[in-house]
C-alpha cells in the first residue's frame, strides 16, 4: 500500500494503464492485420503473419520490459500456461529476467540500513558503494567482512514486495485483460503469486543456498556461495564471494575443445545431480548465473528461483531412451502422465509422441544407445528448430503444459542454451547413469 | 548605532570574555534544546511542559523564558540548527560531491529524515501546527523567513552546477521552491509511512527524483 501508487513508473494506476494499453495495442495490430488481409487478398499472407507476430512480440517485450517488475514475470508464466500468445512472443518473454530499478550508492546504503539497522560501513571492513552486478530485484556489492573474508552483498530495492502485492491485486482485478486471466485457474495464480513473493524473501534464498551447497558438496568443481547469516535478512543477503568470469569473458580466452567438453560435462553432471538427487533445480539456468574459471570449474549463483521436481526424472529418461511408449499402452500412459500431468486426457497428450520420436532421431541418428550431443550443432540445426516449432504448436493447441514440467522445461531450455554457447559435446546418457549410480549426498 | 559602536569600543579590552559569554549563551540554548528533544521523544510535544524542560536542562523556569518564549520557538531553533547541520554535512560529504543530481537531492532529504527520525512524534505535531497560516511554525511566517531563504539559497546552489552543465534547464528560484514543496510532501508521507525501515518512503523518493530528472533532462522539458 502506498507510495508506489502515486508515483509515475510503477504505481497501480500507470501500471494498470500500461497493461490495458498492451491489450489494446495487440488487438489494434491484429485488426490492422485483418484489414490488410481484406485489401491484399491471400498472397503474401504467411510473411505478413510472421512479420506481425514478430512486431507484436517485440512490442510486448518493450511494454512489459518497461515495467521492469514482476508483472512481466507473471506475463511470462501466464503466457506459457495459457497459450494465449504466439510462440515468437513466448521466446521473447523467455529472455526476460525479474528486474528492479538500479540504486545509486546513497540509496543502496540507506536501504541496507533500513533492512539491517546499521550502515554498511558499520557492518563491514570494506564496502564498495558501486554495485558489480544486477540481481533479481536488487543489486550486488562487493565487501570484506571484519574477519577479512571477501563477500557479495545483495541488496533488494525498497518496497519491492508491496509493489508485487499491488500487481497481484491488479492481476486478480478486472483491469487485467480477461482473455489472459480467463484461461488461468485461480489455483495456478495462487501458485505463481506464492513463487513471486517467495523470491522477494532473501531468507528463503539463503535456505536454498544452504540446501544446494550441501547437496552439491560432492562435486568439487562447483562452488555455491556460503551464506553469512549474521549479515543477512529478508532484504539483504550476504554470501561468500565466488571467483570466476562471465561466460562471454571465458569464451574470449578461446578455450580448447577439451576444456569446453569438460566444462559442458560438468555442467551436465551438476544439473543431473539436482534433478536426480536434490529433486530441486536452479530454475534460472542462464549464463548470468554461472561464473567460469580457466580450469573448468565454475560457480553457481542467484538461487532466488528454484523449483521442486515432483516426478521421477530417471524413469522418464529410461522410457525416453528406449522409446518405451512403443512397447505397451501402460508404459505410454505412464510416460505421458509424467510429461503432461494426470489432468490432460491421454488422446490429446499422445499427439506429442510422433514429434518426440522425430526429435530423438535427430539427437541420436544411430537409433539406439547413448545420447552424445553436440550442443552447438543442435542449436544451429534447422531440423531441430523446425520440429521445436511444431512441438510448441501442438503443446499450445492441446494445452499440454503441466505446471511442474513448465519450470523444468524452462530450466532445460536455459541449460541447453548455456552448453550450446560453451560449444561442448557431451555424452548425456553416460553422465545421467553415473549420477544415478553415485550415492545421494548426505543431508 | 553610534552607541553600539561606542560600547564595542569600550569593551575592546575584553574580547575573550565577551566571546565566552556568547558561547555560554549558545551552549545553554543547545542544552535546553537537547533536554527538550529528549522529552519530546519520550512524552511527545504537547505533553512536555516548560517546567519539565527547565528541570531537565538544569536551569530555572524563568531563565528558560529568556531563551525561548514558547515551545514553538524551541521548534524554530531546532529547525535552524538542523538546517545548519545539513548544509555543513552537504558541503563536507565526499560522496555528495561526486554524486549525480538525483542522488544529491535524495541524499539531502534522506539526511534530513535520518536526523528527524528520533523525533518523529515531535515533527508530526510541529508539522500540523505549521499548516496553520498564523503559526510561527508555518514556513511562510515572519519568524521562518530567514531560515526559509537560507534553505532556498542552499538548494539553488545544489542545482546550479547541473544547470550550468546543461543537464537541466535554468530553473532559477523555481527549482528551489519546487524542491521545498516536494520535501514537505515527502516528510508528510514519511510521517505516515508504517513500512519497516520506512522503505516505502525510500522507494517513493527515489522514483520521484528519477522521474523528475528524466523529465528535466535535455529535451524532456518541452514535454
Amino acid at each position: 500500500m502506498g507510495l508506489v501508487k502515486i508515483n509515475g513508473q510503477s504505481g497501480m494506476l500507470p501500471r494498470g494503464y500500461r497493461l490495458g494499453k498492451l491489450g489494446v495495442s495487440l488487438v489494434g495490430s491484429y485488426l490492422g492485420y485483418q484489414i490488410q488481409n481484406i485489401f491484399l487478398g491471400e498472397t503474401g499472407r504467411p510473411q505478413r503473419k510472421a512479420r506481425f507476430h514478430k512486431r507484436a512480440s517485440r512490442q510486448l517485450r518493450e511494454e512489459l520490459g518497461a515495467l521492469k517488475g514482476p508483472v512481466m514475470k507473471l506475463g511470462q508464466l501466464l503466457s506459457m500456461q495459457s497459450g494465449t500468445l504466439p510462440e515468437e512472443a513466448l521466446l521473447e518473454l523467455a529472455n526476460l529476467q525479474m528486474q528492479a530499478p538500479g540504486m545509486h550508492a546513497t540509496l543502496a546504503r540507506v536501504q541496507f540500513k533500513s533492512a539491517l539497522g546499521k550502515y554498511p560501513e558499520e557492518m563491514f571492513h570494506e564496502f564498495d558503494p558501486e554495485p558489480f552486478a544486477a540481481a533479481s530485484l536488487g543489486q550486488v556489492h562487493r565487501a570484506v567482512t571484519f574477519n577479512g573474508e571477501k563477500v557479495a552483498v545483495k541488496i533488494q530495492y525498497p518496497a519491492i514486495r508491496s509493489a508485487i502485492e499491488s500487481d497481484l491485486k491488479l492481476l486478480r482485478s478486472a483491469a487485467f485483460p480477461g482473455r489472459v486471466t480467463g484461461h488461468v485457474p485461480s489455483a495456478l495464480l495462487d501458485e505463481i503469486a506464492r513463487g513471486l513473493l517467495e523470491e522477494t524473501d532473501y531468507l528463503h534464498e539463503a535456505d536454498n543456498l544452504d540446501y544446494f551447497r550441501t547437496g552439491l558438496a560432492g562435486l568439487d568443481f562447483v562452488t555455491v556461495p556460503r551464506v553469512h547469516r549474521e549479515l543477512t535478512n529478508d532484504r539483504v543477503l550476504t554470501m561468500s564471494f565466488v571467483e570466476g568470469e562471465s561466460l562471454s569473458d571465458w569464451l574470449k580466452r578461446k578455450p580448447s575443445q577439451a576444456l569446453r567438453n569438460l566444462t559442458g560435462a560438468r555442467l551436465c553432471q551438476a544439473y543431473e545431480t539436482q534433478l536426480q538427487h536434490l529433486r530441486v533445480i536452479h530454475a534460472d539456468q542462464h549464463p548470468g548465473n554461472f561464473l567460469f574459471r580457466p580450469d573448468g570449474r565454475f560457480g553457481l549463483v542467484d538461487f532466488g528461483c528454484v523449483k521442486r521436481v515432483n516426478f521421477d526424472i530417471c524413469e522418464f529418461r529410461r522410457i525416453q531412451e528406449d522409446l518405451g511408449w512403443r512397447e505397451s499402452e501402460a508404459t505410454e500412459r505412464r510416460f505421458l502422465s509424467i510429461l503432461c500431468g494426470k489432468s490432460v486426457p491421454y488422446a490429446r497428450a499422445r499427439k506429442i509422441l510422433p514429434l518426440m520420436e522425430e526429435m530423438l532421431e535427430v539427437y541420436r541418428p544411430q537409433g539406439a544407445g547413448d545420447f552424445v550431443l553436440d550442443f552447438r550443432k543442435i542449436r544451429q540445426n534447422s531440423k531441430v528448430m523446425e520440429i521445436q516449432r511444431r512441438m510448441t504448436k501442438v503443446i499450445l493447441q492441446n494445452k499440454l503444459f503441466p505446471p511442474d514440467l513448465t519450470y523444468v522445461s524452462r530450466a532445460d531450455m536455459g541449460f541447453w542454451h548455456l552448453v550450446g554457447e560453451i560449444g561442448a559435446t557431451v555424452n548425456v546418457s553416460e553422465i545421467s547413469r553415473r549420477v544415478s549410480a553415485s550415492p545421494p549426498p548426505a543431508r | 548605532m553610534k552607541r553600539k559602536k561606542e560600547r564595542k569600543g569600550g569593551r575592546a579590552a575584553a574580547p575573550k570574555r565577551r566571546g565566552k559569554r556568547v558561547e555560554n549563551k549558545e551552549n545553554t540554548r543547545r542544552a535546553i534544546l537537547r533536554a527538550a528533544l529528549d522529552l519530546f521523544a519520550e512524552k511527545g510535544f504537547y505533553r512536555t511542559t516548560t517546567k519539565a524542560i527547565s528541570k531537565k536542562a538544569g536551569i530555572a523556569e524563568g531563565t528558560l523564558f529568556n531563551y525561548f518564549e514558547t515551545k514553538e520557538d524551541l521548534a524554530l531553533y531546532f529547525f535552524e540548527e538542523s538546517l545548519t547541520e545539513m548544509i555543513d554535512w552537504y558541503q563536507s560529504d565526499r560522496a555528495m560531491k561526486r554524486a549525480a543530481l538525483p542522488e544529491k537531492l535524495f541524499g539531502i532529504i534522506e539526511h534530513l529524515l535520518d536526523s528527524l527520525a528520533p523525533y518523529e512524534e515531535f515533527i508530526g505535531a510541529v508539522y500540523l501546527r505549521g499548516l496553520v497560516a498564523s503559526s510561527k511554525l508555518s514556513p511562510f511566517s515572519l519568524q521562518s523567513q530567514e531560515r526559509h531563504l537560507r534553505y532556498l539559497r542552499f538548494i539553488r546552489d545544489v542545482l546550479a552546477p547541473a544547470e550550468e552543465a546543461g543537464e537541466i534547464p535554468r530553473l532559477g528560484d523555481l527549482g528551489a521552491h519546487a524542491f521545498g514543496v516536494f520535501q514537505m510532501a515527502i516528510i508528510s508521507y514519511w510521517l505516515q509511512d508504517g513500512s519497516r525501515g520506512k522503505e516505502q518512503t525510500l522507494a517513493l523518493l527515489d522514483r520521484c527524483l528519477k522521474l523528475s530528472a528524466h523529465f528535466l533532462k535535455k529535451g524532456g522539458w518541452d514535454w
